[in-house]
Parts: structure tokens; C-alpha cells; sequence
């Protein structure tokens, strides 16, 4: 090897030892742990093979449930969050006075931390003191007060409608970058072959915001399959373990219960899951050179 | 443009939605600063939309106090410089040999690097642990900055690499020709040219360190060492029915993040913009 064919390698040694050791290295690792029943100190792993992942689908009612949870949050991400993000976009893309004050406004808790938002909101949700159950009682909706975070069937929605007020900024922003981007002329001829705003919206601008999906949506559905802060700031996977997300339940088996094994196969799966969303979106990005 | 036929009704309930949105996204923050502002007797009697009876600004100081809130910012704000120089510099080295050293493999190292975005924090938590113990770097500095820079060196090698190759190759050639090895067209060329797309990766990088938890919760065990969000927990649980304390905690431990924000919001805009255009 000459020094010449060295030197790249040199400045990519330590991102490359690092990254081996931080991620890639542990990720591999945690597949191989999932094949085994282990509690993380006993000397002896015992091989189980699938048995792991067969328990998971079969007999941890838990594991379903926060699946479905995930599932849940991604489809609720899609539609609810993407869709007020578009809206807000599209409303904020006008020459509006203190549009930069809304912009502000919208996207600021964007940059709050999850546990942040979490402390806040748990005290909004507070059965007898918080805001939301006075407000309820203030509009003479005393029938709709709940112990928000404390009920199984609407604690996860509670939870959710939190990080939307977290969350609806970040499409926002991406889709106001989008709709900066597309020219003005496409409009001015639509305006002149008499098109409606509604057919301006769906054959122009829909169209010229393809890029933008793709991105909000792949980084959507990656931020869906993670959410773990929020979740367990606010609820802990409580109660009843109504609330509990694949990353939640993951800690709860590693860290909690000391099953390596199983915590190492919902690990995976969340691997296998990304992965599947998201390579596709990279190779739609590699192929087009974008990335 | 379709805004010259836009009846002037339209305008005013563009408005009206805009205040009432805006509203639902201010109104629980205001909640939050007057429940900080209030003291406990007044919280249980006055009515919840009330301005505190006197305004109590002693709460951020017995929050600061006893939430030992100074101990915990200072630790988040040296994680913070610590890692994220370090961590944008060994990111920009590895950007720099995939863009600007003619490298067979540049193409399918990238490729390796990004798979690492693929993998969510939890695939690796077990085996860092295993790591960490028995190498004993938890709690201690080195295994911070280990885990800390590990997890964004995927996302900085990919913005990074992104602008490197917008940088005209012509500038290589005329670096070499005046006698420039590659430790200086890396620190007296790419680096300098390279600095929207640095500040942008700055501001990130900060508020992702800032804002960080899961790895904090299990590789920072020694309470003296906890950062801002696991510290804000265990406030929180301490002090669970001084919610005027609480609140006040909450609002100290964002002004930060905020200030960051308000001073940079122009380039977080811009960052996010450069996404969508790759």
C-alpha cells in the first residue's frame, strides 16, 4: 500500500472506529443476543433460537399491544401531524402579516425536549388542578373531564395530542421550504385556463411537493417507530400497560425485568421495521442523487 | 398569482384560524408560567386563568436550588461543547476523504456509514452497556463522549458530505499547485468554505445533545453527572406535589434551548430548507 491509498482511510479512521464500535458492532451483537434466554449477569447464555421472537408474537400480550401503539402513532403521525403541518404550510406561505410570529409560534416546541413536553403536559392533564379538566368545567363540559393519563383507553390519545403540539412544526417547516421552491409561472397559467384553487392545489402543487413528502414521511415514519421520551416522561407504558411503545417495552424487558433475550429481539424488530421503511427511501434518494 | 382573487372574507378567517391556532399552541406555556408564578395556596384557591395574586419570582430560585438545577445545566452545557466540536470535526475528516481524496470505496463506505441511520438507539444498548461496564466508562467522561458523538456521526457524515461536493473541484487543484497538502486544504480550504453548513449542523448537534435522555438514563448513573432532562425527572419525583416548583423547573431548564432558537432560528429554517433540497 502506498501512502497515498493510505490516506483517505486515515481521515476516515476514527469516524469509522467509532461508528464500528458505537453502533454497528453492539447492533450485530444485540441480533446474536436475541437467539438466547439470558439475565445479563449469569455466565451461561442458553441458545433458545426463534423462541424469543415466537414468545413475542404468541404469548407477550404486552409486545402486540405496543406494536399496535407504534402502528397507531405512525398512522396517526401521517394523518393528523403531516396533515395540520400541510395546512399550516400552505396558510403561512401567503403574504401574511406576522406570518414569521406564527411560523415561531408553531415550530418552537419543535426544540423543546421530550421529557420537557412531557413534565408540561402531565400537569395540563392533572386530574383536579390541570388546565385541560379546568378548562372542560369553565365551558360547562364537566362530562368530559377525564384522569386523562391515568385511564387505559384514552391515555395514549392524551399522550399523542401532546406531541402533536410537539411535533406539528417539523413537516411544517419542510413543507414552507417546499413551497418556496416551486415557481409562480405554473399558477399564472392555471389562472389564465380558469383553473379553481382547489385544481391549482392538487394538479400543481401536490405534484411539485413530491420531493418534500418523501422526506417528511420517511422521517415521519422513522420518528413513529422511535418514540420512546415523550411516552415515557408522561405515562411510563401505564397504565396497564395501555401506553407501551416497542422502545418503552424494550427497556422495560432489558432494564427492568433483565430479559436480555427478549429485549434484544423487540430491538430487532424495530431494525427489521425501520429498515424496511427506509430502504426504499434511500434508494429512491441514492438513485435520483439527492443524498 | 391565485391571490388576487381571494375574496376578503377568506383573508379574515385566515386570520381567525391562525389567532385561534396560535392560541391553543400559547395558552397551556402561559398556563405553565403563572402556574411557576404562583404560590401553593394561591395555586388551590385562585381560579386557574388568574394572574398570579403576587407574583412569586422566589419559585425559579428554590426550583434552581433544589432541583439542583445549576448542577445539572453545567453538565449539559459541557457535554454540549465538548461533543459537538469534537464530534462535527471527526465527522468533516471522514466527509472530507469520502469527497476529496480520490478513494476507490468512497461510494460504498458512505453507503456503510448510513446504514447507522437505519439503527434505532435501543438495537445497541445492551452491548454498549456490556461495553461500558467492563471497560468501566460508565458515568465517566470518556464513555459520554464515546456514545454522545458515536450516534451523530451518521447524520453529520451525511449533511457534511452533501455540501463538501457542492465545493468546485478546480479549488483542489489550485490548493495543490501552491504547495497545499491535505491537512491544509482540509483546515485552510473545505472547512472555511463550509461554514453555513457547519453553523447548521452546530445548531442541531446542540439542541439534539441538549435535549437527549435515553442514553443519559442508562450510561449516566452518578447523579453529580446527570444532565438537564434525566435531572428534570428525578425532580420531578422528588418535589411531585410542589407543582409550582415544578413548573418553574420546567421553564428554567428551556431557556436555553430557547435562546438558541430565538438567535438562530434564521439558520434552523435554512437547515431544514437544505434537507428538502438535498
Amino acid at each position: 500500500m502506498t501512502s497515498r491509498m493510505l490516506k483517505p482511510w486515515l481521515f476516515l479512521l476514527p469516524a469509522l472506529i467509532i461508528y464500528l464500535t458505537v453502533i454497528f458492532v453492539p447492533a450485530v451483537y444485540t441480533f446474536f443476543l436475541s437467539f438466547f434466554s439470558w439475565n445479563g449477569v449469569a455466565p451461561h447464555k442458553e441458545f433458545v433460537g426463534l423462541g424469543n421472537y415466537a414468545e413475542l408474537f404468541t404469548q407477550d400480550t404486552v409486545f402486540m399491544r405496543a406494536l399496535k401503539n407504534n402502528l397507531f402513532w405512525m398512522i396517526g403521525s401521517l394523518t393528523l401531524i403531516m396533515g395540520a403541518g400541510l395546512g399550516l404550510a400552505l396558510l403561512l406561505n401567503k403574504k401574511l402579516k406576522g406570518r414569521i410570529f406564527f411560523r415561531g409560534v408553531f415550530y418552537f416546541p419543535y426544540v423543546l425536549s421530550g421529557i420537557v413536553v412531557a413534565t408540561g403536559w402531565t400537569w395540563l392533564y392533572n386530574p383536579t388542578q390541570g388546565f385541560v379538566n379546568k378548562m372542560l368545567a369553565l365551558l360547562g363540559l364537566e362530562s368530559w373531564q377525564h384522569a386523562w393519563l391515568a385511564e387505559p383507553d384514552i391515555a395514549l390519545y392524551a399522550v399523542f395530542a401532546a406531541a402533536m403540539w410537539q411535533g406539528i412544526g417539523q413537516p411544517m417547516v419542510l413543507f414552507l421550504a417546499g413551497l418556496q421552491s416551486i415557481p409562480h409561472d405554473p399558477y399564472e397559467a392555471a389562472l389564465i385556463d380558469g383553473a379553481k384553487p382547489y385544481q391549482s392545489f392538487f394538479y400543481i402543487t401536490l405534484p411539485l411537493l413530491r420531493e418534500t413528502f418523501v422526506i417528511v414521511v420517511a422521517t415521519t415514519l422513522i420518528a413513529s417507530m422511535k418514540v420512546y421520551d415523550i411516552i415515557y416522561g408522561m405515562t411510563g407504558g401505564g397504565p396497564a400497560e395501555s401506553t407501551q411503545v416497542l422502545s418503552s417495552w424494550m427497556y422495560s424487558q432489558t432494564f427492568k425485568f433483565a430479559n436480555i433475550g427478549m429485549g434484544s429481539a423487540i430491538a430487532f424488530i424495530l431494525v427489521l421495521v425501520s429498515m424496511t421503511i427506509i430502504i426504499p427511501y434511500v434508494y429512491y434518494t441514492t438513485r435520483k442523487s439527492y443524498v | 398569482m391565485e391571490e388576487l382573487r381571494v375574496h376578503p372574507a377568506v383573508k379574515v378567517l385566515r386570520y381567525v384560524f391562525l389567532i385561534i391556532f396560535a392560541a391553543i399552541f400559547l395558552i397551556p406555556v402561559l398556563f405553565i408560567a403563572f402556574t411557576a408564578l404562583k404560590s401553593r395556596a394561591d395555586l388551590m384557591t385562585s381560579p386557574f386563568y388568574a394572574l398570579p395574586e403576587k407574583f412569586q419570582w422566589d419559585n425559579f430560585l428554590k426550583a434552581w436550588d433544589q432541583g439542583k438545577m445549576s448542577m445539572y445545566m453545567k453538565n449539559t452545557l459541557f457535554i454540549c461543547l465538548v461533543k459537538v466540536p469534537l464530534g462535527i470535526l471527526i465527522e468533516a475528516f471522514a466527509a472530507f476523504a469520502l469527497t476529496r481524496l480520490n478513494f476507490k470505496w468512497s461510494n460504498s463506505m458512505f453507503a456503510f456509514f448510513l446504514i447507522g441511520m437505519m439503527i434505532p438507539m435501543q438495537a445497541t444498548l445492551v452491548p454498549l452497556n456490556i461495553l461500558l461496564n467492563k471497560t468501566h466508562l460508565v458515568s465517566t467522561y470518556p464513555g459520554i463522549f464515546l456514545v454522545y458523538v458515536g450516534f451523530g456521526i451518521p447524520f453529520g457524515i451525511l449533511i457534511l458530505r452533501g455540501f463538501f461536493r457542492t465545493i468546485p473541484k478546480e479549488i483542489d487543484e489550485s490548493a495543490l499547485i501552491d504547495g497545499c497538502g491535505d491537512m491544509g486544504k482540509f483546515f485552510r480550504i473545505i472547512l472555511p468554505l463550509s461554514m453555513p453548513a457547519i453553523a447548521t449542523l452546530v445548531i442541531f448537534d446542540f439542541m439534539a445533545t441538549w435535549n437527549e435522555f435515553l442514553l443519559a438514563q442508562i450510561f449516566i448513573t452518578k447523579d453529580t453527572m446527570k444532565t438537564i432532562t434525566t435531572g428534570l425527572l428525578a425532580f420531578k419525583g422528588e418535589h411531585s406535589t410542589d407543582y409550582t416548583l415544578l413548573n418553574a423547573g420546567v421553564l428554567i431548564s428551556i431557556i436555553p434551548t430557547l435562546c438558541v432558537y430565538l438567535l438562530f432560528q434564521k439558520y434552523f429554517v435554512s437547515g431544514l430548507a437544505g434537507s428538502v433540497k438535498g
